[in-house]
């Protein structure tokens, strides 16, 4: 019992620690999708972020520049998805395509420089919670964990705030269901879709800082292996809901956690499945399986002011 | 009258003149636009463009064994924009290529690691035969979810592309199915020498790859244009309300498309292993399934167009190596410039996009300003 237990905080530990990217990227992205627009681009937003957020970080020594560098990094690649589908009504999927292409080969082209400079990269700090950590199992899981864990159980709740509260929440999501009807009400349908790509970069960008600067400090080429599809994946099993996304993530970061310590635990299933399981339960819930998923209305279709 | 009607079909020729322009030189402005830009980034880390340029045109046509890398190059993105092109035209969106292409690679591997009792050009043809089915096989559950349950095909075929991934990942990490025991990367053992696709010219890596991927791609011409399987499958993909009206049964278009166009990725991964890879190992594509959307894109999703694309794909990624040894510019540059030529020609607009009928503008804006 003893011994199951001290097996079960680090992982538990590391369900979090690996949840964390996917949900700040994916309360960003909810905006993105929540307003019709399916962004497999921020793949390439996280992947800038990450390499933005280790530059930055090596270059000053400062985490929070380095974290403002990741958001401006994934902002900018954003707005040029933005351009793309929302201005130039391009396909959203070959347009996301293009940006992840760009984005891979961006990073691996200035990888010699990063590596050239030999500084050590600042990770995010742990916050001293003081007695809070000392609580058994709960303390080291919740409390001894970085600033990005605290940023996603802050950020969670705001997100889903504003979604469901705001003006700009409601118009967001009405656009995703009927962007006529926004745009009769006189609302710029361009200016919202912009804004939810906007964020959704934004906060891609974060995510990739998150994943980089936790405990690592470098660059690895295709550092975020497919996380941004995973976010993807987990808006659709989490129905594009700020909470069931989080609580989405969490399992899909323990389905990752198990995999490593699969062996331990006395598994004889291999590997891989642990990894197969978010994309099987995403097929599942898309195909109706777990559930009624319902998508935005206009997910994924361009908007064209000219065209009723 | 008479001359009415004349005036009308000039207008007509006219209009499929421009479009035929229209989509031809848009991709080859972006190409270009991609080069200057790409030019100056490369300009940026203290190289002349020019000279960068210079070698990957070496590195691409300079010699038969640079000609050859490229047919190396250029016969998976072919084989499998082939495939994207069809699903294009046929109204569909494929983004599982990915997946489809390991499963084909898989089972052709299975068959190619068999000795049978035949003639080498039959074991060839058969472990085709499988990577063909595989790649079906694995197209088969977002078909059939597309057709007859009306769900869109472009989330469940990128969710089945990590699925597939790990199931390869796992076949060649497990000695009893196709794992090679010891080795120091996961990957099967290696193909029978009877399953080989034999090299065409000495002293090359060109395979008769290349071979089958150019006459698919004129076959695949010809049955879009010649034939009533082509016609309905064109009908379905631009109007596929009208297409039913007319009698056509869109469910079964789909359905089948959907699997023909899997056939084409399962034949990529498995040309990819029967000629060039001689085994399959964990992660062994590395994203070409992906790439092929962008050559379908690139080709205006025609299939001679393709052909075209494919080779400039195909000589970018041969050339990207030599640019590297010459004057040391990562060969992942040639990466920025695909992503560019991508970029610029989706912004230009070509595809499937609508024309938009300029003369409503001004009304509708009126409208919702007003409103």
């Amino acid at each position: 019992m003893e011994s199951l237990l001290a097996q079960i905080e680090p992982f538990l530990q590391a369900t979090i620690r690996m949840s964390v990217p996917l949900i700040l990227t994916g309360i960003g992205l909810l905006y993105t999708e929540r307003c019709g627009i399916l962004n497999i681009g921020v793949e390439g937003s996280m992947l800038v972020g990450t390499f933005a957020a280790v530059a930055g970080s090596m270059v000053t020594g400062n985490v929070f520049f380095a974290v403002l560098c990741a958001v401006l990094a994934g902002g900018i690649l954003s707005l040029a998805f933005a351009y793309l589908t929302v201005s130039r009504r391009a396909d959203q999927l070959v347009a996301g395509f293009g940006i992840n292409l760009f984005a891979t080969g961006l990073t691996l082209t200035l990888m010699p420089y990063l590596n050239a400079n030999r500084s050590r990269a600042a990770l995010f700090p742990i916050i001293d919670t003081g007695p809070l950590e000392h609580i058994p199992f709960l303390g080291p899981i919740l409390f001894d964990q970085s600033i990005a864990v605290w940023l996603a159980i802050i950020l969670t709740p705001i997100s889903a705030w504003v979604l469901y509260k705001t003006t700009f929440g409601l118009s967001t999501r009405a656009v995703g269901e009927n962007s006529k009807a926004v745009a009769t009400a006189g609302l710029s349908v361009i200016r919202l879709r912009y804004i939810g790509v906007l964020l959704g970069g934004i906060f891609a960008g974060l995510g990739g800082a998150a994943l980089a600067l936790n405990d690592l400090g470098f660059f690895v080429p295709n550092m975020t292996q497919s996380r941004g599809f995973i976010v993807l994946a987990a808006l659709v099993v989490g129905r594009w809901n700020p909470f069931y996304f989080a609580l989405t993530c969490l399992l899909f970061g323990a389905a990752d956690a198990l995999q490593l310590r699969a062996q331990t635990f006395g598994s004889t299933l291999p590997y891989q499945f642990y990894l197969m399981l978010p994309y099987l339960l995403t097929i599942a819930a898309l195909a109706g399986l777990v559930g009624k998923t319902k998508a935005p209305k206009e997910y994924s279709k361009p908007y064209d002011p000219t065209h009723f | 009258m008479e001359d009415q009607h004349k005036s009308m079909d000039l207008l007509k020729l006219q209009e499929k003149l421009v479009a035929f322009f229209m989509a031809g030189s848009r991709p080859i402005l972006s190409i270009i636009l991609a080069f200057l830009v790409s030019g100056v980034l490369i300009y940026l880390q203290g190289i002349n463009p020019l000279e960068a340029y210079a070698a990957i045109w070496r590195g691409a046509f300079g010699s038969i064994v640079a000609f050859g890398n490229t047919c190396v190059r250029t016969t998976p993105l072919l084989i499998g924009a082939l495939g994207m092109t069809l699903g294009i035209r046929g109204g569909l969106f494929n983004v599982g290529g990915e997946g489809q292409l390991y499963i084909g690679a898989a089972a052709a591997t299975a068959v190619a690691l068999v000795p049978l009792p035949v003639p080498s050009f039959v074991h060839v043809l058969f472990a085709m035969i499988a990577g063909i089915l595989g790649g079906a096989f694995w197209a088969l559950l977002p078909a059939y979810l597309r057709a007859y349950r009306g769900i869109s095909e472009i989330v469940v075929t990128i969710m089945l592309n990590f699925v597939a991934i790990y199931l390869v990942s796992y076949f060649v990490h497990e000695p009893a199915l196709l794992a090679k025991e010891g080795a120091s990367y996961a990957q099967s053992r290696e193909i029978l020498d009877t399953a080989i696709l034999p090299i065409m010219v000495k002293g090359t890596s060109m395979h008769y790859g290349i071979v089958i991927a150019v006459l698919l791609g004129v076959l695949l011409q010809i049955v879009l244009k010649r034939t009533a399987y082509g016609y309905r499958t064109r009908m379905v993909g631009t109007n596929s309300d009208a297409a039913f009206y007319a009698g056509v049964n869109v469910k079964v278009s789909f359905f089948t498309t959907l699997l023909i166009v899997g056939g084409f990725y399962g034949l990529m991964g498995t040309v990819e292993i029967l000629g060039l890879k001689h085994s399959l190992y964990d992660n062994f594509s590395g994203g070409l399934g992906y790439e092929t959307i962008a050559v379908a894109l690139m080709g205006a999703a025609n299939p001679i167009g393709v052909i075209f694309s494919a080779f400039f794909f195909g000589g970018l990624k041969a050339g990207g190596n030599l640019m590297q040894q010459t004057v040391g510019i990562p060969s992942s540059m040639v990466v920025v410039i695909q992503a560019l030529a991508v970029l610029f020609v989706v912004g230009f607009g070509v595809g499937a996009q609508k024309p938009i009928k300029r003369n409503k503008k001004n009304t509708q804006e009126q409208a919702s300003t007003e409103a």
